[in-house]
């Protein structure tokens, strides 16, 4: 039995550190990805320290985390005493109520409290951006307030109550006798509450996400954003050292309050090390609070003017991997703007971030559909050519288009086309007629499909031959018989998963967009690209716009401007593997890249090419539910891998029950004597 | 005796509607080694944490050196306490524990320095200055408790059972000991305890209380001779407790005859409790006692026996240095002085019947009360 416990409690310790060990592996990483582990490496540590938005990003963080952790612990440590002290029915419902924010989802928080601030932001207050490093700020303090006053709480009541009738007794005020001798006994409480509150601030996304403004964003917000393409190594690395100062930082409060054990047990005064250390800690506590609140008082006085981008993920060339640092390039070029970038991962969030208010944003690059749909909700302003005259560049194709007919609003940035990819080492050449070869039976469970709904109906519609912006409900109807009829075939809906898993050849036939698959065929030679000219397939467009949030509007359209320099442009698509529509941006971007037919299509091909439009709200919703219904698992589905790996959950679960029963039961006791 | 510090006038406290304190009358001298004595529930905490202002009575007013103190916080009073479980700063030496008070107080350094290595010598812990509380025996830490309260020069230092966590031998020297530190600081101690012997053997004054309600004040020899009645005289060492008639003054009678008492002032034919002390009764030949009866169980004490009699059905406690054993029939005498009369009181037939004496059952009743402090 007892043999037994020490397995089970193993297995467990092993259950729950796995996923941390395998971060840290991959941080030390050659391979490009874990599933090719090829040789170590401190590359990425390097590359971290090197990249200095990162490491703002996680500045944000701590410096959020450590002013929210501060202002958490002392009210919830005051809060705790007040509760404390009253009647033990009261103290319940209270300390009930402080509960509840805990428990409370952390989604249903956050649109609470981005709706409050909006309200007496926008509302009661008049300000333009409601949303700042302030809100933020009181988002992260009222989750973490629950947790301190949690863990002080259960101190003070196994303090023994005569020490603060004691510390009055020998002259203490009340204030006093709080400082002077309770502090002291609920100490251990309060540290604990307070890590737990930093923790918790560190690492949270949900909540932060729906009050985060313009001008602060933090680490875990950001890193959802990239979504485009896979996260880059240099990440895990900062992320396993966030990992280890959390641990270290766990691990020496439980040393400390070991030794404090010993300590009152044993003869020894308070070595000047651990005075030190102490006081080490109260500095770097301080030296935060006041960088704080300097930030507070100082960080919107800033002389120059800040321009808000909004943009997709790793969708600007960034300096990483020897390509232009493009904002250091505007900025150098105009030293009294500073862009601050922040991101959404599709179409839809920008567009719920924009209605909800209460942000700044100066340039956003949305696609086609949802430019037509954010034109036709009055949320773009009209833009002054006169100071974009870098848009006679523009290819005569891309002007006037279908979502901007009097190109008013918008300038074109990138293009693409969605095609197939497919290993040719697997795929025979004569089953690459069209996009029925997503529906070909002989690679059942090695398809890939592209997980969004607007273009799953797309393949569907070019395949069986209706227009793309249908609204006819039996049309939709058809395609999402369609998609159900592929569903047994598919392996995984995906989107950026799809790098690492038709790279390393467990799918052989995905449809994805041809920047993306661009990328995929450099590291894996046996894929190939093929583009469904007869059927026809869709051809999209991102265009810079303004929304009507702006703040500082010629300096957006000077940004504009730049990006279409034929220089910066060529540039930037060396970064992300997209279609120019500058024509002369050719000329500066690599050779490759330039004459890559699957970027730049033949004009002949281009023609099949349609664009999607923005469908109505009502269609947007009904199209979603049939491709949900669609693509859901069904219960005596084909999909044993699924149905293994659900097994394999179950039993871990079931282990970990077991394990737990096992541990909760006391031990036998030995007879008394 | 010197001049009155302290006066408590119809002092009432209750808690949610329940009465603790009832009218507590009471003063108290300067220099005076003054006694709470009751069982656990009688109010003697609650009196003690009024004096010292950590509770507001409900009705009444503490008088302190011909001054109202009811409003006056504890940090503002001239008065230190010793707690129950000593209260001691776990996260302070034993030099920063009893230099706390003189510290808040904002004393010079070498002042506080000097005041607390004296108090170290008083309480015999010099040299123990750098030790964690934690490292200390019970013991110790209660004469840090001590030296810490007393180190601030109190008018009085109020004591709440400050030896129940003791051992017995360290409670009889402790005793002593606080004895010595009283007499030698000329301090006015109020202490709080359950334990009679304890409160005999070192107070001036010893308040006897019980639900809330005095129910003799007086000298410890007087308590213990006089009480007032049966509760007292049971509290107050061991009693046997009989209904008597008082035919006149001098003159009781009980158990069918009539004996010649100390007492008097009661009315004609009054019924009265008859109060017995154990150790006062002479045990004779059968033919010459007063009363004769049978022995139903003998314990050996040390000191002496207690046995246990029975007198027509009433079973008495007898304290005997002479062994009887078990089934003698012995005869008593009761002289008139080891007769001790009183008025009949909402005690009476409470106490001072052995019939379900058991040796333990003191001992039981102690250990209880100590767990329910």
């Amino acid at each position: 039995m007892k043999k037994m416990n020490q397995w089970l409690t193993v297995l467990i310790f092993v259950f729950l550190y796995i996923p941390m060990a395998v971060l840290i592996v991959a941080s030390f990483n050659t391979g490009k990805d874990i599933t090719q582990f090829e040789g170590f490496t401190f590359s990425q540590y390097a590359e971290l320290f090197r990249d200095e938005d990162l490491l703002n990003l996680l500045g944000n963080s701590v410096l959020i985390a450590l002013l929210s952790t501060a202002i958490s612990v002392a009210f919830g440590t005051l809060a705790a005493v007040g509760i404390h002290s009253m009647k033990a029915k009261m103290r319940n419902v209270v300390m009930n109520l402080t509960n509840i924010p805990m428990t409370n989802p952390d989604i249903v928080t956050g649109v609470s409290l981005s709706l409050l601030f909006v309200f007496v932001g926008s509302g009661l207050l008049g300000q333009r951006e409601s949303l700042n490093f302030g809100t933020l700020l009181i988002a992260h303090v009222t989750f973490g307030l629950p947790y301190v006053i949690l863990n002080v709480m259960p101190k003070l009541q196994q303090m023994n109550p005569a020490l603060t009738d004691a510390a009055m007794d020998l002259g203490c005020t009340p204030v006093q006798a709080f400082f002077k001798v309770i502090i002291h006994e609920i100490m251990p409480g309060i540290v604990a509450g307070g890590i737990m509150a930093f923790t918790m601030s560190l690492d949270d996304f949900v909540i932060s996400y729906f009050v985060t403004g313009s001008d602060f964003v933090t680490l875990p917000v950001e890193i959802y954003t990239y979504t485009k393409k896979p996260i880059h190594p240099k990440v895990y690395a900062m992320f396993t050292l966030l990992f280890a100062l959390i641990f270290i930082l766990v691990l020496a409060m439980n040393l400390m309050q070991i030794r404090g054990e010993k300590k009152r047990k044993s003869d020894k005064v308070d070595s000047k090390g651990v005075m030190i250390a102490r006081r080490v800690v109260a500095a770097i506590l301080a030296v935060a609070i006041a960088v704080g609140c300097g930030f507070l008082i100082f960080g919107n006085r800033r002389e120059k003017i800040t321009l808000n981008v909004k943009n997709w993920g790793m969708n600007m060339a960034d300096g990483t991997d020897d390509t232009l640092d493009l904002i250091a390039a505007f900025e150098e070029k105009y030293p009294d703007i500073d862009v601050k970038m922040s991101y959404y991962e599709s179409n839809e969030a920008l567009f719920s971030q924009l209605s909800n208010g209460g942000i700044t944003v100066d340039v956003i690059i949305p696609s086609d559909y949802m430019i037509d749909r954010m034109i036709k909700e009055n949320m773009l302003l009209e833009l002054n050519y006169d100071n974009i005259p870098n848009f006679s560049k523009v290819d005569e194709q891309f002007r006037n288009p279908a979502f901007d007919p009097e190109n008013k609003y918008t300038v074109p940035y990138t293009w693409g086309t969605v095609g197939i990819l497919y290993n040719s080492k697997y795929v025979s050449e004569e089953d690459v007629t069209g996009w029925e070869l997503l529906w070909n039976e002989k690679y059942a469970g090695k398809i890939l499909m592209i997980d969004n709904s607007r273009d799953a109906f797309g393949i569907a519609q070019y395949l069986l031959g209706y227009d793309v912006n249908t609204t006819d409900k039996a049309e939709l109807q058809a395609c999402a018989d369609k998609l159900s009829q592929q569903r047994p075939l598919v392996q995984q809906y995906v989107m950026d998963q799809i790098y690492s898993i038709m790279e390393n050849e467990e799918a052989y036939i995905a449809p994805y967009y041809a920047g993306d698959c661009m990328i995929m065929m450099e590291n894996n030679p046996d894929l190939k690209f093929y583009l469904p000219q007869e059927q026809g397939f869709n051809l999209f467009t991102d265009a810079m716009c303004i929304p009507t949030c702006c703040k500082e509007k010629d300096a957006a359209e000077k940004f504009i401007n730049f990006l279409c320099e034929p220089e910066i442009a060529g540039a930037n698509m060396d970064y992300i593997c997209y279609a120019t529509p500058i024509g002369e941006a050719k000329e500066h971007m690599e050779e490759y890249l330039a004459e890559s037919e699957i970027i730049y299509p033949e004009e002949e091909v281009l023609e099949s090419g349609t664009a999607y439009a923005y469908l109505s709200e009502e269609i947007s919703r009904y199209v979603e539910n049939l491709y949900q219904e669609a693509t859901k698992i069904s219960a005596s589905g084909s999909q044993e891998e699924e149905s293994e790996g659900s097994g394999a959950v179950v039993v871990a679960l079931a282990v970990m029950a077991v394990a737990a029963v096992l541990l909760m039961m006391p031990k036998k006791k030995k007879p008394i004597k | 005796m010197s001049k009155e510090l302290i006066r408590l006038r119809d002092l009432t406290m209750e808690f949610d509607g329940e009465r603790i304190l009832d009218r507590i009358n009471l003063y108290i001298n300067d220099h005076e080694f003054l006694t709470l004595l009751g069982p656990s529930g009688c109010g003697k905490t609650t009196t003690l944490r009024i004096i010292g202002g950590f509770l507001n009575p409900t009705e009444g007013t503490v008088i302190f050196d011909g001054k109202c103190i009811n409003e006056l916080p504890p940090y503002e009073r001239q008065i230190n306490t010793v707690f129950q479980r000593y209260a001691l700063f776990p996260h302070l030496n034993v030099f920063d524990n009893i230099a706390f008070g003189l510290k808040v107080a904002k004393l010079p350094k070498e002042e506080i320095a000097q005041r607390v290595n004296h108090m170290l010598e008083v309480v015999s812990l010099k040299g123990y200055g750098h030790r964690n509380i934690g490292s200390l025996s019970g013991g110790q830490q209660q004469r840090v408790a001590i030296a810490r309260a007393l180190v601030n020069q109190p008018k009085v230092l109020l004591l709440d059972e400050p030896l129940g966590a003791l051992d017995l031998r360290l409670r009889k020297d402790m005793q002593i000991e606080l004895k010595r530190i009283q007499q030698a600081m000329g301090i006015t101690f109020i202490y709080v305890t359950h334990d009679q012997e304890e409160a005999l053997s070192m107070s001036d004054t010893v308040v006897v209380m019980d639900k809330g309600r005095i129910q003799q004040i007086g000298k410890p020899e007087d308590i213990y001779n006089e009480p007032k009645n049966a509760f007292v005289a049971d509290f107050i060492g061991e009693s046997n407790i009989l209904d008597g008639v008082m035919l006149e003054d001098y003159k009781v009678r009980f158990f069918g005859r009539t004996f010649q008492c100390v007492d008097k002032g009661f009315a004609p034919n009054e019924s009265v409790d008859v109060v017995i002390r154990p150790e006062d009764i002479d045990i004779v030949e059968p033919e010459n006692g007063h009363l004769v009866g049978t022995v139903t169980s003998v314990t050996f004490k040390g000191l002496n026996y207690d046995i246990i009699v029975e007198f027509k059905g009433f079973k008495w406690l007898i304290q005997t240095t002479d062994y009887q054993p078990e089934g003698a029939t012995i005869g008593i005498r009761l002289n008139p002085e080891d007769i001790h009369i009183m008025h009949k009181s909402e005690y009476s037939g409470m106490f001072g019947d052995y019939s379900s004496y058991s040796a333990e059952y003191d001992e039981l009743t102690a250990d209880a009360a100590d767990e329910e402090e």
